[in-house]
């Protein structure tokens, strides 16, 4: 596959990751330490210094339409072991938003972004996370209703599950948070 | 000093278990703690991951109304959550601009002169190990107990600043005050696949198995964890990798609270154990207590 990248598209996409994340692309020299070290690389389809060479070079739908992207954790590793202190970690989420923002669904890790939409949305609407509702949308949306369901006759004996979520009084000030930054 | 509580969701839900013990322990301690009134969600990994002002305005405005209500110091056990409240924190200290537009947003003024702790720093720090020390009066002698940190509570160490992010010894420590063998292992730090449980618990299921098989294989009785992420991985999902990767674990989780609340002589009852998916009975036993 042959790959021509407009520069000028090239310099906007850089320019505005490392203006989201407030660090430099360059300052990165491919050591690989980063993906070395990632607890969930054997999944992913380009390694975390792939991905940041390849923003570099401005290969923007690669990266954003990456199953990495979505399968990073956020666990960290990457960011406290890099030498020269990049903001590894900080560049998938920075990704993940563009991503999001341009309404680009992930081919195939769209679950992951699914439940992050979903948890967000409970947390519109309550203040906090009401866990039974959210797994119930969760598995609305993606169609897996049967999955993980073994464990909820347990969960319930326990006491895990509660069966009514709260709403907190300052809902009006959620929604205004929510206005205001999303 | 005035001490404000964050619970967070998990705290008042599948993780029940670490609230009670919590509260528990607090209370044979003589320590006070006051829920922050109306607190919200944090926002957990799930802002963070799509959408970064969001992820610094939901914690903020908890931190905001503890801040006005008087308060020095916050105590919040879910280590996600911790994480947040600090990242949060952090951010509203260091850009300017994003500061204003939410104490904007928000119509609340924020300072960040509070102290912000983990459960681990809450335990060592405010109420200091010497306190915890003295009110062990069931010493856990014989038990193996391997601590397992998972990674918000010591990373990115730039913001946590807590502990050494590769080879952390605080809840070692307090595992050894209650009398119990702290275990040494490989997988203290390595991520259980946390938020991921349900998106893909077959991944999950690996990096969990991981850190069981490792905890067993250096002789553990029991893990003690303080997040209720990293308790639900290991504890709800064991069952599930036992069955996977056919070879039994029977790992108990407990919360660290749990096990001071043990050596402070307090009935399992009062502490949720039984709470737990994976049955802390054979630990019970070997400690005297029957069950």
């Amino acid at each position: 596959m042959k790959t021509v990248i407009n520069e000028q598209n090239r310099r906007n996409f850089v320019s505005e990751v490392e203006s989201m994340l407030h660090d430099k692309l360059a300052k990165c020299y491919q050591c690989g330490k980063c993906s070395a070290g990632c607890p969930v690389n054997f999944e992913m389809d380009y390694t975390p210094n792939q991905i940041i060479k390849m923003t570099e070079l401005g290969m923007e739908d690669t990266v954003l339409n990456s199953k990495t992207i979505w399968l990073c954790v956020s666990c960290n590793t990457c960011s406290t072991r890099c030498p020269k202190g990049f903001e590894v970690t900080e560049i998938m989420d920075v990704l993940r938003e563009i991503a999001e923002k341009k309404g680009i669904v992930s081919k195939v890790e769209k679950e992951v972004q699914m439940f992050h939409e979903v948890f967000l949305d409970n947390v519109k609407s309550n203040g906090r996370i009401f866990e039974l509702e959210l797994v119930g949308k969760y598995k609305l949306k993606t169609r897996h209703l049967f999955r993980d369901m073994f464990l909820a006759p347990k969960m319930l004996e326990k006491g895990k599950l509660k069966m009514h979520g709260e709403k907190i009084s300052g809902l009006n000030q959620i929604a205004k948070i929510f206005k205001d930054f999303e | 000093m005035k001490l404000a509580y964050y619970p967070g969701c998990s705290l008042k839900g599948t993780s029940f278990e670490y609230e009670v013990s919590l509260l528990k322990i607090l209370g044979v301690l003589n320590i006070e703690i006051k829920e922050i009134p109306d607190w919200n969600c944090c926002g957990a990994s799930a802002a963070h991951s799509i959408n970064h002002n969001l992820s610094i305005a939901l914690p903020a405005r908890n931190l905001a109304i503890a801040e006005n209500g008087g308060y020095e110091s916050v105590l919040a056990p879910c280590a996600a959550c911790s994480n947040r409240l600090k990242s949060a924190d952090y951010e509203l200290k260091t850009d300017d601009i994003l500061k204003k537009k939410i104490t904007d947003s928000l119509e609340m003024s924020y300072n960040a002169e509070m102290s912000i702790n983990n459960m681990l720093e809450f335990l060592t720090g405010v109420i200091g190990k010497d306190k915890i020390k003295s009110m062990v009066k069931k010493p856990l002698a014989g038990l193996k107990v391997a601590s397992y940190y998972g990674c918000l509570l010591v990373r990115p160490p730039k913001i946590m600043q807590f502990d050494d992010p590769e080879n952390p010894v605080t809840m070692d420590e307090l595992v050894a005050l209650t009398g119990a063998e702290p275990v040494d292992y490989s997988f203290k730090t390595e991520c259980c696949g946390a938020i991921n449980s349900l998106s893909k618990p077959d991944v999950v299921m690996a990096l969990t198995g991981n850190i069981l098989y490792d905890i067993k294989k250096h002789g553990a009785d029991l893990v003690v964890v303080a997040c209720p992420l990293c308790h639900s991985n290991l504890d709800v999902r064991q069952r599930e990798i036992e069955r996977k990767y056919d070879e039994k674990i029977g790992l108990p989780v407990l919360f660290i609270t749990e096990l001071l609340g043990l050596s402070f002589g307090i009935d399992p009852n009062d502490l949720a154990i039984d709470g737990h998916m994976v049955a802390a009975d054979r630990v019970l036993k070997k400690i005297g207590e029957n069950k």
